[in-house]
């Protein structure tokens, strides 16, 4: 069942303050150490003074299997260039420090917090940067139940993310047992930019909220302005942006100002208008 | 012929039989009843087919026939006598005979004609309404009769049967739906049909025979009728428990009929790879009194034949008539063992009952002690009785065993305070909780009936049968019992067939930790369940448990094991062979017996033609339209593609891009194949990241694909999945060695990547407690180095590619990179019951080098002409380190995995 957990009532504060302002939350996605730590920390900060809600910090993975080429690429190059599970948890410590109102979660994969590392040691650093909780891209409720213990003792959240195959029953459980917000995945398959979104967003924002009273984050494929107003109109209560904001940075990373003028049209693009679902409104 | 109307609304069947009906007022008219039975008892004995069927395997009854309103005119360019010896020759069972005149052209002279052209019993196939057609048919020289359920209520449908069999004539009463065979079994018929076709309509429904066979108990004969065609249709029925097939239509339109009917034979036998005959139960039908009852055991097929030495008891006879039955059993083709049946004897009177009997086996029935092994000149059978304690029967049983004397307990499970107030299935519970233990024998209550039931639910080795086969008859007193030959040979048949085509069921004894042989429900492995498991992205998790439901299905469903072996037989060439390799074994240990399990001689070169044609089979049953795969040195991926075009799958392969290059052979086999092989660049391009790459493809396409991964790792429930369909490696290897050597191997050794080949052979061995298991892995430059693929003797506790297990890593997490010059062996994780395993110190672990994987290449060709590939080269490596300074003489089984042609380039290259 979902614990009420400081790390989850932040998150939540942000999405309300969010919908207070009329628009949907934007949650951008940083890799720590792409290209660098130092540009990483520039890039998660223009992140948010371009208006970020709540920040995804990626942890950079050898094996990131649900993610496509962008973050692939990334990832790889970020533990290429010298990435450490400490440097990335420092990165994050000095990021809550210079922006403590945005809430920070680490986005990784289940090895990185329930291998060698135990449950319980991995939430005590990531409690200590000062992050708000986790993602974590490979684990399900099914075999969550030992992070969710250590979070819990240390006031994290954890989020789970739903997919387009869940299924009305799955999701109830995956709802039940979510923290902060309901990841909702846009579409069947891995991260990356796309045309597109799928047209059955609105059903499965839908579905999610029918479930549950935690904010819906959609993400997955969003890297336009008019995806984001797709997302808002679904009914989503915020839009997380990874793989574009990683192409923003250009071919060696370092383009942060390109990321922060992205962050800013694709923030701009949340503002809920009239014709839009309102947070907390079912569409009809 | 007369062309027939049936009024609207009226059904086929009901329309023929009114019409028979008819013909009889005009036929029949003043006929006296007793003159025609009369005349039917002058048509000659009777010829038996029950006996036939009950004879393991399914049987073919071939059918002649005219013509029929559902096919219309099936008249061949033959006649139907010729029609009649070709079935003869091609090896029907029984021959049926159209004797219906109006829809089927059929007639009592047809029946005559065939009955003076062959020897087989004859069914007539007749619309019976009216208990005197019974007697012309006899006369007519019929053996056997269709009476069909549909045209009589129960009572009448009785006194038919009851008439037929005064008659001497066997009905085989035929059904088609669930109230229809309430009323065939309650007529007491010995031969049962469950027909495919609606009589009514002449609608088929293929599937209506495998529906409705659990509600036949296994003491009818069961006949499947209607919409059988093909030669797998009747594998499916054997496996259904099917004892024949009435075939007609197919049979009268084939060119060839004798060829026809001999394939279909051939498709209805009793399998008989090693695999399947290793797991049979072992029958013993004991109290035998006559020397009729001896031969008619043996023919039945029972291994053992028990004779009564327990003065006072019914079936005891004195020790001259003991020793003439033991002479006679001796003497026949393949004897079945002698089985002394003793009660507190005293030695001397034992010895003198050896001296006399000569039996295989002594069993001792009384209260004996242990200590009177010693002074036994033969192996005992000690027979215990099952109390509420299962854990002190077997601790009693163990004192029994320990001397090595002693080689089976029977386990009765009558016990004179347990009757009445106990149910079968208590008793089934406790025998299962003791034959999981010891060698059992499982005795008590056992008919044909119940036979299969049982031993599928008690993993015991035999079963003991004696008041179960003898008929429910009062006998005169002081006669001793009698047995029924045809129950015997039922008893016989239930029991053979009672573990085929279900390899999952237990049927022997196994001493290991649950966790180290199967996954518990949420697929964790080990003794505390601390491997495996399921860790992967939400989107993949409802694909999971879809495959996890339907493979559980599937798993105890005999038609999808048959039709697998039958792939596996005859398309993939199983079983492979075990080879002696005497002049490699000279040069690693003077008294070294090593065997080879030549999985390179299976289809494509490798073992993991096992793995994809079951998964293949899968695919179908997912109703899955794509397939991709991953693979490593290309012998998964060239197996893929071999099962997808056979089975016409669209499949795509995903090759590390080094992998590619080092492996072009394979390359090249799979795109002639048709697959589409995508070599994958990302990370250290080799196994690893070629999964990585198929879960994102599967990620994508979850909806339309099936994910056939290579080896028994990655989430649950894939590692028993693959386990469960690379377990005929062992499987078979201790069958043949049991049958070389008489004795299971002291050592077995198989290489590992992710460890299906290795899981494969050991999973068979895991519970035998006197079976050491190695595991070897690829040391690549040296374990020093820190560059080899070691995973279990040097890798840590974490999570790789959804499941929890031992990998190559560093402290944070970050999977590390696995070096073999094998790309079998490439990589840095393992499967889950292999690390399980290794936790619980069952598995030995062993490492061999580059270096020292290609020198084993060199040699083995060399000294054995047998050029393996690199990866199982690994093993035979390790073997001298393994041995070390042993001095018995050992017996060695090692997993010879695949063959060397994808390693020739990179021999010459590591030569140069």
């Amino acid at each position: 069942m979902t614990r009420s957990t400081a790390g989850s009532r932040r998150i939540q504060t942000a999405f309300a303050a969010a919908a207070a302002e009329g628009r949907i939350a934007f949650v951008p996605y940083v890799v720590a150490g792409y290209p660098d730590y130092d540009t990483s920390e520039r890039a998660a900060l223009a992140a948010i003074d371009a208006g970020a809600d709540v920040l995804e910090l990626g942890l950079p993975y050898s094996d990131p299997l649900a993610d496509g080429t962008t973050l692939q690429r990334a990832s790889g190059a970020a533990l290429a260039a010298g990435a450490t599970l400490n440097g990335s948890l420092r990165l994050l410590a000095r990021i809550c420090a210079a922006r403590p109102h945005t809430p920070v979660l680490v986005m990784g994969y289940v090895n990185q917090f329930m291998g060698p590392i135990e449950p319980g040691v991995m939430a005590g650093r990531l409690a200590g940067t000062g992050a708000a909780g986790a993602i974590v891209a490979d684990l399900t409720p099914d075999e969550g139940a030992p992070l969710e213990e250590a979070f819990g003792g240390h006031e994290l959240a954890l989020v789970y993310l739903v997919a387009p195959t869940s299924g009305q029953d799955r999701t109830a459980q995956i709802a039940g047992r979510a923290g902060g917000f309901v990841y909702c995945v846009s579409l069947t398959g891995v991260t990356g930019a796309r045309q597109s979104l799928p047209g059955q967003l609105r059903t499965l924002v839908t579905r999610v909220k029918s479930v549950s009273p935690l904010p819906v984050a959609v993400g997955f494929g969003v890297s336009r302005p008019s995806h984001v107003r797709t997302v808002a109109r679904a009914g989503a209560d915020g839009v997380v942006v990874g793989s574009a904001l990683v192409d923003a940075l250009g071919t060696d990373g370092r383009d942060v100002d390109g990321l922060a003028r992205t962050c800013g049209t694709l923030r701009a693009a949340t503002t809920v208008t009239a014709s839009g679902a309102l947070h907390g409104q079912q569409p009809p | 012929m007369t062309v027939v109307a049936r009024p609207r609304g009226e059904s086929v069947v009901r329309a023929i039989a009114r019409r028979r009906a008819e013909d009889l007022r005009d036929q029949l008219e003043g006929t006296d009843r007793h003159q025609m039975a009369r005349a039917a008892r002058l048509a000659g004995p009777p010829r038996d087919l029950l006996q036939r069927l009950a004879l393991p395997g399914l049987h073919v009854i071939a059918e002649v026939k005219r013509r029929s309103p559902s096919a219309g005119s099936l008249t061949a360019p033959r006649t139907v006598i010729d029609q009649a010896r070709a079935y003869e020759a091609g090896g029907a069972a029984a021959i049926s005979v159209l004797c219906e005149p109006h829809w089927f052209d059929g007639s009592l002279e047809d029946l005559r004609a065939v009955r003076d052209a062959v020897r087989v019993p004859l069914l007539a196939k007749e619309f019976v309404v009216d208990a005197r057609q019974l007697a012309v048919l006899r006369g007519a020289g019929a053996d056997l009769v269709l009476l069909l359920a549909v045209l009589h209520d129960g009572r009448r449908l009785r006194g038919l049967v009851r008439e037929a069999r005064s008659l001497g004539l066997e009905p085989l009463v035929e059904a088609h739906d669930e109230r229809e065979l309430e009323r065939a079994l309650s007529s007491d018929a010995r031969l049962i049909g469950i027909n495919n076709r609606d009589l009514h309509t002449l609608e088929v429904d293929p599937d209506r025979a495998e529906r409705l066979r659990h509600l036949l108990p296994d003491d009818r004969l069961a006949v499947a009728e209607s919409a059988i065609s093909r030669p797998s249709t009747l594998v499916r029925l054997r496996a259904l428990g099917f004892d024949a097939a009435l075939i007609g239509e197919a049979l009268m339109r084939s060119p060839e009929p004798a060829a026809a009917v001999s394939a279909m034979v051939a498709a209805g036998r009793a399998p008989h790879d090693p695999a399947t005959v290793a797991r049979r139960a072992a029958v013993k039908i004991c109290g035998l009194t006559h020397p009729d009852d001896v031969i008619a055991a043996a023919r039945a097929g029972v291994t053992h034949v028990g004779l009564n030495a327990i003065s006072g008891t019914p079936r005891a006879l004195p020790s001259d008539g003991l020793a003439r039955l033991a002479r006679l059993a001796r003497g026949l083709a393949n004897p079945p063992q002698v089985v002394l049946v003793t009660a507190d004897a005293e030695p001397e009177e034992l010895d003198r009952l050896i001296d006399e009997v000569d039996p295989d086996i002594v069993q001792l029935s009384g209260r004996e002690q242990v200590a009177l092994l010693e002074q036994l000149r033969r192996p005992a059978w000690k027979v215990l009785r099952i109390t509420a304690d299962p854990a002190a029967t077997v601790s009693e049983a163990r004192a029994w065993l320990a001397s090595g004397r002693c080689q089976r307990i029977v386990l009765d499970a009558h016990h004179p305070t347990m009757l009445g107030g106990t149910g079968l299935a208590v008793d089934r519970s406790q025998a299962a909780a003791v034959a999981r233990e010891v060698p059992v024998v499982l005795a008590g209550g056992l008919r044909p009936e119940n036979v299969a039931g049982a031993l599928r639910s008690v993993p015991a080795l035999g079963i003991d049968v004696a008041s179960g086969v003898e008929p429910q008859v009062r006998r005169p007193l002081r006669r001793p019992p009698r047995k029924d030959a045809l129950a015997m040979a039922l008893l016989g048949k239930r029991a053979l067939a009672a573990r085929d085509d279900r390899p999952h069921i237990a049927s022997r004894p196994r001493l290991a930790p649950t966790g180290l042989l199967e996954a518990d429900d949420r697929g964790r492995w080990g003794v505390e369940g601390q491997l495996g498991g399921r860790f992967v992205p939400e989107t993949l998790m409802p694909a999971l448990v879809e495959l996890e439901r339907t493979y559980a299905a599937i798993r105890h469903e005999p038609t999808f094991w048959a039709e697998l072996r039958e792939l596996l037989g005859h398309y993939a060439g199983r079983p492979t062979p075990v080879y002696r390799a005497d002049r490699l074994a000279a040069t690693i240990s003077p008294r070294l017996r090593l065997y080879l399990k030549r999985e390179d001689l299976a289809h494509t070169g490798a073992h993991k033609i096992n793995n994809v044609l079951g998964q293949a089979l899968l695919t179908r049953r997912l109703g899955k339209t794509r397939v991709i795969a991953e693979t490593g040195a290309g012998q998964h991926g060239v197996a893929t593609a071999t099962a997808c075009a056979l089975l016409e799958i669209p499949c795509v392969v995903y090759m590390g891009a080094r992998d590619v290059e080092r492996q072009r052979p394979n390359v090249l086999r799979m795109e002639a194949l048709d697959a589409e092989v995508r070599p994958v660049r990302a990370g250290s391009a080799t196994l690893k990241d070629a999964i990585n790459e198929a879960m994102r493809d599967w990620v994508t396409n979850v909806a339309t694909t099936h994910y056939v991964l290579g080896s028994a790792m990655g989430p649950h429930p894939y590692p028993t999945i693959v386990r469960d369909l690379q377990r005929v490696i062992g499987d078979e290897a201790a069958a043949q060695l049991q049958a070389i050597e008489g004795r299971l191997p002291d050592l077995v050794v198989a290489c590992v990547g992710g460890g299906s080949n290795a899981v494969g052979l050991f999973d068979r061995f895991i519970g035998e407690p006197s079976v050491r298991l190695v595991a070897v892995e690829a040391a690549g430059d040296g374990l020093a180095t820190g560059h080899h693929a070691a995973a279990l003797a040097g890798g840590s506790l974490g999570i790789i590619h959804g499941a929890r297990t031992l990998l190559l890593q560093d402290a944070e997490g970050q999977v590390a990179e696995a070096h073999s010059i094998s790309a079998g062996l490439d990589y840095p994780g393992v499967g889950p019951q292999l690390a399980a395993m290794t936790m619980a110190g069952r598995l030995e672990l062993a490492t061999a080098t580059d270096d020292e994987a290609l020198a084993s290449l060199r040699q083995l060709a060399a000294s054995e002409g047998i050029l393996p590939a690199l990866e199982p080269a690994h093993a035979l490596a390790a073997l001298p380190r393994i041995l070390g300074s042993e001095e018995r003489e050992l017996l060695v089984l090692v997993g010879l995995s695949g063959r060397g042609d994808k390693d020739l380039a990179h021999l010459t290259g590591a030569r140069r």
